[in-house]
């Protein structure tokens, strides 16, 4: 009797042991959700993911079915790119609206909402019209907002401030003469994340919107990069230089992160004077530094206008909101579209995200905002939306994934000085 | 015969030792300080007091779930490696088949790619697999790209053996399976020992695998909670710094138990 | 007298893994640089698009640049430090050992705990050097920090390579030398260089392929920052790929790292000796 008759089926068994291995360790991955019950896809966030966990309790208590799931920021982008060319795409997604949903829009993979929003007044009309908007492409509804409204403010420490004898700025000349005033002091004037370009963008599309109107922006993104050499850009960017030049930024903005702190530290510690983010630098700041904001410290403006420039000072650029969207070859289309015309303007829903600190895009919330953990704050942002005559998105989420990162790049060489504001034009336009 | 002392070289490797060890002192020096003394003293200034308060914070977090994972995928990978690479080896010393060298050859060639180039490919297959965000996604590639070093190792090792000592066991009539397990394994210990501490260091650290194939917090890696600790604990950064030296001391101890196996581990197949 | 020895199913497992998961994935990078994938549907054949820009491509090259910069900088620093270590270390006497044992200790660090150390240390406004340098924020020296960083995560490794191959050589050559007179320096010249040829030889060759794939010390440190002063060819790839969605001109960029290394590391197997040795098993 040979002996190899007994190699092969040990050696079976090895393999059988090895893939035993491996398997035990894939049973954490993600399941397959039962035929019927919504697959529903939002970004990670400890606080908001548990109230999108409520209504979607309260939509299964109503005889619905439906799961959530939810990733961090980028593996959110990839997966969802992944996921919505195979079977394995979920019902309902998290998006930003604008074109960064117009590329799925664009690949025929989200459904029309427009008629269903039609048919249910009651949930159209709950929604800040401009808002709304956000994820209207080619006159139709790709989506319903589901979060608060983030638009981007100037932060200010007050104490800093004060102890300069000054005022926060309301135009950008006057932002000129404080950044000359805090240098003086040694205080950076502007806090600036210079390692994520983000921030930086922040900057740039404030100028040219304040500078030229924000139709420049949008004849970019409809009609693609040509769009950057329009002479209003080279100008703004002009502007934002002498920022940059003046020292507005400090010196060692290159080296400091938005993500690790460092940025919103600055100007909690009266490092630094000033600092443009987004609504949610309010919660970072109560979380990261909150003797800084309970002693009252944390001021807040709109950003500066530019006097004779085009743009209405109340435009505001940042998040509009967040929303979910429904798969064209969803099997529950049906329910998806139950979903965001019954939960999503729900009381208990926006009273959950008003708890939460956010101000969620509905009208007549002037009274409810009363109840949020921050009112002034909340109530602020929430007349500063209602009153703008423009919600332009970040334009990194408001353009295609390679050129937004291809321009992030060449803002930050512009920061460091590495390129000319005709060179950042040249560069972004050949795309 | 006695030399005299070194005393340039011995200047030398003190200032080598400040180098070295400086930034090791501060690691371990910040991570016991407040995050307050962190943001309003000088690293160089000497704290008030210290404070294990940063690894209390560490360790209530999830910094138990990464480990875990971190150990789940370290275990696997070996045991995947050993497992396949042993009786490879032994094919390849004892089998002269053109299909065994022929596939051997090529395997070293993999010495030659870098993982990195691979990791578009191995995404879109991890993810056709619908592994996407799990640990086996990490731990198939990790695995893959860590035979070449271990088949070259243990070859080489086994290579060593006389061959009187395969004939001999012949003679005695034992199939291929007992000279494997009677022979292979115990001449080869000290090879299969380095290609455990190489590869088990390999999956330990690795950082692009899990950056590209995993996502979540539950399938999140050592090696990854750490760089996502960069953003979670901002500007506390004396937490963080905890978090670094918790991830150290593993390692740490398999030094003080096993220095010789740790080392050689390290120069798998390059140390002569 | 075959069934004696092992058939050669027993190297199928091994054999069929490594192409499953690092041959396959090979070819299909390259079979990507072809296409155009946005990886929101299936790759689509496009051609030499891809490979016509990468030609085109200023950044690419700049980053070709950068990474070879980083390669020859970081041998030129790693390898006197490791080398002269190496051979101190090399010593019997106790205290050499001692601190020797302390020397290895960069290596129990993973790289990422290494960046984010070395990231704490050089913050600009909290860090140990507050006023100093800008290390990473200025992009004129950013590249040359990381290879500082690297070169502090891996002279160890090589001093360990160093410190092995300068025990091996037989003592016997330096006591003839010292009677013969020979000062320090020149026994360290004419015996202690030549013997440790080989050694300098796969160090040197494992730095460089070392350096050429370098990904998660700056993706942590600077993520290819200020500007693209360190957007190396690694991170040039993940950041086409994984930030723009461009995955087949990724992959073009992956199929060029995949040249540079397989260059490289063939110098390895050619200088080391990997290749005699496989070869002649081949029988030839």
């Amino acid at each position: 009797m040979s002996r190899r008759s007994w190699v092969r089926p040990l050696l079976a068994m090895g393999l059988v042991a090895v893939t035993a291995v491996v398997s035990a360790c894939g049973t954490s991955g993600p399941g397959e959700t039962s035929a019927g019950s919504l697959k529903i896809w939002a970004l990670e966030d400890p606080v908001l993911n548990k109230i999108e966990q409520k209504s979607i309790d309260s939509f299964k208590a109503n005889g619905g079915n439906a799961s959530l799931e939810t990733f961090g920021n980028d593996p959110y982008k990839q997966r969802l790119r992944v996921a919505m060319g195979s079977p394995q795409a979920p019902d309902l997604f998290f998006n930003w609206g604008g074109g960064n949903l117009k590329e799925y829009v664009d690949a025929g993979k989200v459904a029309d909402l427009t008629s269903v929003l039609e048919e249910n007044k009651a949930a159209k009309d709950a929604f800040i019209p401009s808002v709304l908007d956000g994820a209207k492409l080619d006159g139709k509804y790709y989506g319903v907002p589901m979060r608060g409204m983030q638009p981007v403010l100037l932060f200010f420490n007050k104490q800093v401030f004060k102890d300069a004898g000054v005022e926060p700025p309301t135009t950008w000349d006057q932002l000129l003469t404080l950044v000359d005033t805090f240098k003086a002091k040694n205080i950076t004037p502007i806090a600036l994340a210079g390692t994520q370009a983000w921030t930086e963008l922040m900057w740039a599309e404030y100028v040219l919107d304040r500078f030229a109107g924000h139709e420049v922006f949008k004849n970019i993104r409809d009609n693609g990069p040509a769009g950057w050499k329009d002479p209003a850009v080279v100008a703004a960017m002009s502007k934002l230089k002498e920022l940059i030049d003046r020292g507005g930024f400090g010196q060692s903005f290159a080296s400091v992160g938005y993500d690790a702190g460092g940025a919103s530290t600055l100007l909690a510690q009266g490092k630094a004077a000033m600092h443009l983010m987004g609504t949610w630098e309010y919660t970072n700041q109560l979380d990261q530094s909150p003797d800084f904001v309970k002693q009252g410290n944390l001021g807040w403006v709109a950003f500066p206008s530019i006097p004779g420039g085009k743009g209405d000072p109340s435009n505001l650029v940042g998040n509009v909101s967040n929303f979910y969207s429904a798969t064209a070859d969803s099997k529950n289309l049906d329910a998806a579209k139950k979903f965001v015309t019954t939960t999503l303007h729900e009381d208990s829903y926006i009273d959950a995200l008003i708890e939460a600190g956010d101000v969620p895009p509905v009208v007549g919330a002037e009274e409810k905002l009363k109840k949020s953990p921050n009112p002034e704050y909340a109530s602020f942002i929430y007349e500063l939306v209602l009153d703008t005559k423009n919600f332009q998105l970040s334009w990194d989420q408001d353009l295609p994934a390679d050129d937004a990162t291809f321009m992030l790049t060449q803002l930050q060489e512009f920061f460091l000085g590495k390129v000319s504001p005709q060179q950042f034009v040249d560069a972004v336009a050949a795309r | 015969m006695k030399s005299r002392p070194n005393w340039p070289a011995g200047l030398f490797a003190l200032v080598w030792l400040a180098i070295v060890v400086g930034p090791l002192l501060y690691l371990v020096t910040v991570s016991l300080r407040s995050r307050a003394e962190y943001l309003g003293k000088s690293a160089w200034e000497i704290p008030d007091a210290l404070t294990l308060d940063n690894y209390v914070t560490v360790l209530t977090g999830n910094f138990g779930q990464y480990l875990l994972n971190n150990v789940i995928v370290t275990v696997a990978t070996v045991a995947i490696v050993v497992l396949v690479t042993v009786p490879a080896a032994y094919a390849v010393v004892r089998n002269t088949s053109p299909f065994v060298q022929r596939g051997f050859t090529l395997l070293l060639m993999g010495l030659a790619i870098p993982a990195q180039a691979t990791i578009i490919p191995v995404y879109l297959m991890i993810t056709r697999m619908r592994l996407y965000d799990t640990l086996t996604a990490v731990i198939l590639p990790t695995a893959a790209f860590a035979l070449p070093v271990a088949m070259l190792v243990l070859v080489n090792s086994l290579r060593d053996v006389p061959r009187e000592l395969y004939e001999a066991q012949a003679i005695d009539g034992a199939g291929p399976l007992r000279v494997l397990v009677s022979l292979v394994l115990p001449l080869a210990r000290p090879a299969i020992m380095t290609v455990v501490v190489y590869t088990a260091l390999n999956a330990w650290n690795g950082f692009l695998f899990p950056l590209v194939l995993t996502q979540s917090e539950s399938s999140r890696v050592l090696t990854l909670g750490l760089w996502d600790y960069q953003g979670q604990f901002g500007t506390n950064v004396p937490a963080l710094l905890a978090a670094v030296t918790l991830s150290v001391l593993p390692i740490f101890a398999v030094y003080l138990i096993g220095r010789r196996f740790l080392l050689s581990g390290l120069t798998a197949g390059f140390g002569k | 007298m075959s069934s004696q020895r092992p058939s050669a199913w027993y190297a199928v497992p091994a054999f069929a893994f490594f192409a499953l998961f690092a041959a396959l994935p090979m070819l299909l990078v390259i079979y990507l640089s072809f296409t155009a994938w946005d990886s929101l549907g299936t790759p689509r054949l496009n051609g030499g698009e891809n490979w016509a820009r990468l030609l085109d491509d200023a950044e690419a090259r700049a980053s070709v640049w950068r990474t070879l910069l980083l390669m020859v900088m970081s041998w030129l620093v790693q390898t006197p430090i490791a080398l002269l270590v190496g051979v101190w270390a090399a010593g019997k006497q106790r205290s050499r050992a001692v601190l020797s044992s302390i020397f290895f200790l960069p290596l129990l660090l993973s790289t990422t705990a290494i960046a984010l150390l070395w990231n704490a240390l050089m913050e600009p406004n909290f860090g140990a050097f507050v006023g100093g340098p800008l290390f990473l924020g200025d992009p004129d020296i950013a590249l040359y920090t990381v290879v500082l960083v690297i070169s502090w995560q891996f002279i160890p490794f090589h001093t360990l390579l160093y410190q092995g191959a300068a025990r091996a050589v037989p003592p016997s050559l330096y006591e003839a030398a010292t009677i013969d007179g020979a000062s320090r320096v020149s026994k360290f010249r004419h015996i202690t260089l030549p013997q440790l040829r080989y050694t300098i030889v796969t160090s040197s060759v494992l730095m460089l392929v070392g350096s050429l794939t370098t990904f998660d010390t700056v993706l942590i440190l600077t993520q290819g920052g200020p500007g693209t002063a360190t957007r190396i060819l690694p991170l040039h790839m993940y950041i086409t790929g994984f930030k723009g969605f461009e995955m087949g001109y990724a992959s073009a960029i992956a199929v060029v790292l995949v040249v540079l290394g397989t260059a490289l590391s063939l110098a390895v197997m050619r200088w080391s000796g990997f290749r005699s040795m496989s070869s002649q098993q081949e029988g030839s």
